[in-house]
């Protein structure tokens, strides 16, 4: 048996064309003068937000809010969701379990808590821009409901992009949420906080 | 002084060290440069196509699995942003006047080879075809990639990367025949 020819191979006059207009193709260019100071001042003034190294994430800081219990989260096994807490007044609005895909504010904190119900799962963490997609800053904790894990964040106005990782390795999305590809075609949930400071 | 590994420069940013994106930078900015020059067809184009991929992936970074290949991390992304300018651009105007007529009369002027005046004409001819074509064209024969590296950065399939290069190839000739022409 022999090979077929390969139909896409270049013909000896295409190879003879190809050598007469790539060099010209192929002439370095320069940048604009001033590239690098521009990128760099981008990159500086975003730096401590995304990538605050050792020093701790604001979002894990002390901090003393008053929270009400998220009653009725018995009711939710099997639910994965994010739910906005506030004060005491604020979760009695809402109720518990309910979907909220925007976020809503008390005062100048926005508190949201992540749930999940991962049964099987021995850990679960959160990532997100609002954690750099750090794999290991942000563990959820078993609740009182089994299998259902959960973590409650401060999270400033805007949008934020984010999933569970479940023992390290399985990315799910929040079926309860807006989901979005990003530019890598990685499926991400969304949340929206709104409230004073949301752009 | 031995130069620092991607890996290395890319886990020092994500530590918080964002000067070390500076040496990525520098690294990567003139490869992709005249990537980017060559899809878009100007310059100016191609530094704010350039500027924004850096930035995208200065903001992703803690999301390059694999470091040690940021180079080609980061060329999927420069080739996305290309893709997204050169999209909004086709929708805002056409200001290049692309057709054969053009080139036949950039051809009359006798222009030695390797001038401005026939590098000019070549991009003409290029931003003929479809951006598809482009990318496949000037991926394989301007930045010599192999076609799996093509196709790690594209998304497209080895075989459909050798059709575009083909046509794109054929569609160059066609157009500029007449500028080559004794």
């Amino acid at each position: 048996m022999t090979d077929r020819p390969d139909p896409f191979s270049e013909t000896p006059d295409e190879r003879a064309f190809l050598e007469r207009i790539t060099p010209s193709l192929k002439t370095p260019e320069t940048h604009k003068s001033g590239f690098e100071e521009r990128v760099m001042a981008a990159v500086r003034a975003e730096t401590p937000l995304r990538y605050p190294g050792a020093r701790a994430p604001w979002w894990r800081r002390p901090r003393t809010v008053r929270l009400s219990p998220l009653a009725g989260l018995a009711a939710a096994a099997g639910f994965a969701g994010l739910v906005a807490l506030g004060t005491l007044a604020t979760a009695d609005r809402f109720g518990a379990g309910e979907k909220l895909p925007v976020a809503t504010t008390v005062d100048t904190v926005h508190l949201i808590r992540f749930a999940i119900s991962a049964p099987d799962a021995h850990r679960v963490a959160l990532v997100g821009d609002f954690n750099a997609w750090s794999k290991s800053g942000t563990e959820l904790t078993a609740s009182e409901v089994a299998g259902v894990w959960t973590i409650t964040l401060p999270l400033p106005p805007g949008r934020h992009q984010y999933a569970f990782l479940i023992d390290g390795e399985r990315w799910v999305i929040d079926p309860t949420a807006t989901v979005v590809h990003d530019d890598f075609g990685t499926e991400t949930s969304v949340v929206t906080v709104t409230g004073p400071g949301a752009s | 002084m031995e130069a620092q590994s991607d890996a290395a420069l890319v886990a020092q940013v994500i530590a918080g060290d964002g000067e070390a994106f500076a040496l990525l930078l520098r690294r990567y900015r003139d490869a992709h440069l005249r990537f980017a020059t060559r899809m878009l067809g100007n310059r100016d184009d191609a530094d704010e196509a350039l500027q924004s991929a850096f930035l995208r992936a200065f903001r992703s970074l803690a999301k390059c699995t694999e470091p040690e290949r940021f180079g080609a991390w980061l060329y999927r992304i420069v080739v996305n942003e290309c893709r997204t300018l050169a999209t909004r651009r086709a929708h805002r105007e056409r200001s290049l006047v692309r057709d054969a007529a053009t080139l036949e009369t950039l051809a009359e002027r006798d222009d030695p080879v390797g001038s401005d005046a026939v590098r000019e004409e070549i991009q003409y001819a290029l931003d003929d075809l479809t951006p598809e074509y482009r990318e496949a064209f000037v991926l394989k024969h301007v930045e010599e990639l192999s076609y799996e590296e093509m196709e790690e950065i594209t998304g497209v399939g080895i075989s459909a990367l050798k059709m575009r290069v083909k046509r794109a190839c054929q569609r160059l000739q066609a157009l500029l025949e007449e500028a080559y022409h004794d």
